[in-house]
């Protein structure tokens, strides 16, 4: 496979500053990995439209007044322009009981606007939300003259430009991992990968095991709480052999597994992984300014600011328990019958939620 | 069935004593409780220690011990818990087919009924009857989170 290939085609699709060499380049890596954002529902190609009254003033200089009271009287439509020319959107028709006419009266519109409303009134389509995205902006617009306030940020989730290639480079690394360990350390069985992005360096890795029957034993679970054991917690006694720190040393791997870890530190693929967890504040207090986010700021609690790597697609009992540990971002490979991410559920998309983390799939050419 | 939720009640006071979210659980197994605990997220740093999990961990054990298939074991057990299970524990009930939950207050923050339809979800339907003694779960609930939760990090501020 040609190295060179994925600098180049990488470094065009995101248009950033040529990559410096990266020391992650010796790795081999799966060149038809693509990393796909899973966004919600409002980043969805797909726009909903609803019918709303509008009329078509006889003068422009109506306009002002018509326009002072609907904004005062029936406050529609932030999303889009109120005017098109001499059209004015008046209230979404699903709002009118009796006759446009009475409505109007009934939020006491002066008798010269509704006598200025209610001529030439046609029921029109527009758009029911604000356009998120240009693509769905250009969309909207052909409907009626839109409001839109880009978000550069959402766009490069959307167009898949929001990782440098250095990044795309890692997160492939780790779905390699995934598979490495899954296959030749864990029978077969399902792997998930705790990251600290900030250096990045792992933090714990959980295989889901055959002999432990519980059907609710699964990796994810296992992982976050591997984590906890990197934060000196940890709950289930686990029948597995973990890497004992050294005195000296800064991190802890005690959320690794000795076998994962042993392979890791055996395979020339990932002589560059870093592993190890930053201690919790008992054991180091950081100095660290005012704008840092609450993990640089208060070290490590439960997963916060970490990365979850998965083999599969969660369930929805371990997609919550990743939002209660209040992970950072989620990469899977592969998608689940029982997914609660993409295949059955959007578990990232239940705006009541008290944690939101963003959610990646690795799409393989040809899937 | 009810009545063992004061068992549960006794499981929750339990856990805030020791400085938990207050809630308890206990799995019945026709009139006997056969497992029993409370919250222990902040002991052991880790967020999915919830009382229903701490009970179906007792539970396998129980049944690894007996020698009795889990599976059918889980069918016959009736939950009762003081609040309503969170979308996880839910989703992990529903998953091992209990036979009912029967829980206390509602949890609109993270409730496996109130927020999403778990079941749906899942794809399997149990009983589950809420409002046991709600006021009284809730309370507890409501005395706890006027102090602040010695684990976690100040609430970073919303940015405008």
């Amino acid at each position: 496979m040609a190295r060179a290939g994925i600098d180049q085609q990488t470094d065009m699709e995101i248009s950033a500053p040529p990559a410096k060499r990266c020391k992650f380049m010796a790795t081999e890596v799966d060149d038809n990995l693509e990393i796909k954002a899973v966004l919600t529902t409002e980043y969805k190609k797909d726009i909903t439209l609803i019918k709303v009254h509008s009329c078509q003033l006889e003068t422009k200089q109506q306009l002002q007044s018509v326009v002072q009271e609907l904004s005062q009287k029936l406050p529609h439509f932030h999303h889009l322009k109120r005017v098109s020319d001499r059209n004015v959107l008046i209230c979404p028709t699903a709002e009118v009981e009796h006759t446009l006419e009475q409505h109007l009266q009934g939020h006491a519109f002066s008798d010269s606007v509704v006598k200025a409303l209610c001529r030439d009134v046609k029921v029109i389509e527009v758009p029911a939300d604000r356009a998120k995205l240009r693509m769905q902006y250009e969309k909207m617009k052909k409907y009626w003259p839109c409001k839109f306030h880009p978000d550069k940020y959402a766009e490069s989730l959307q167009n898949g430009s929001n990782f440098t290639s250095k990044q795309r480079i890692f997160h492939k690394q780790m779905a390699q991992l995934l598979r490495s360990l899954t296959k030749n350390v864990n029978a077969g069985q399902p792997v998930g990968i705790c990251v600290d992005p900030r250096q990045p360096s792992i933090v714990a890795i959980a295989g889901s095991n055959d002999t432990c029957s519980s059907s609710h034993r699964h990796c994810s679970m296992l992982l976050v709480d591997y984590v906890a054991r990197s934060q000196q917690g940890g709950a289930t006694q686990h029948q597995v052999d973990f890497v004992q720190d050294d005195d000296a040393s800064k991190t802890t791997l005690r959320g690794i597994p000795k076998a994962f870890h042993d392979y890791i530190r055996q395979d020339e693929a990932y002589k560059d992984v870093q592993c190890g967890a930053q201690m919790s504040v008992e054991y180091e207090q950081q100095q660290v300014e005012a704008t840092a986010d609450n993990l640089a700021k208060y070290g490590p609690y439960l997963c916060t600011g970490y990365d979850v790597y998965l083999l599969r697609e969660p369930c929805l009992m371990c997609a919550m328990a990743l939002v209660h540990s209040r992970v950072k971002r989620i990469f899977f490979l592969l998608p689940s019958d029982n997914g609660a991410l993409a295949t059955r559920f959007q578990l990232h998309d239940v705006k009541e939620l008290n944690h939101h983390y963003e959610v990646f799939q690795f799409i393989t050419d040809g899937t | 069935m009810a009545a063992f939720m004061e068992e549960a009640f006794v499981e929750a006071r339990r856990a805030r004593d020791a400085g938990e979210v207050p809630v308890g659980c206990v799995f019945v197994l026709g009139d006997k409780v056969i497992a029993r605990g409370g919250n222990q997220v902040n002991v052991t740093r880790n967020a999915t220690r919830h009382a229903e999990f701490i009970c179906i961990d007792t539970t396998l054990a129980y049944c690894r011990e007996k020698r009795l298939p889990a599976r059918q074991l889980f069918s016959e057990i009736s939950v009762v818990v003081t609040v309503e299970p969170c979308i996880m524990c839910s989703a992990a009930l529903h998953t091992l087919g209990v036979k009912e939950i029967i829980y206390g207050c509602e949890n609109d923050r993270f409730g496996g009924k109130t927020l999403v339809d778990v079941a749906a979800v899942v794809g399997t339907r149990i009983d589950i009857i809420g409002g046991v003694r709600a006021e009284e779960a809730m309370d507890l609930l409501k005395e706890f989170y006027k102090g602040e939760n010695p684990a976690a990090p100040p609430v970073a501020k919303k940015k405008k």
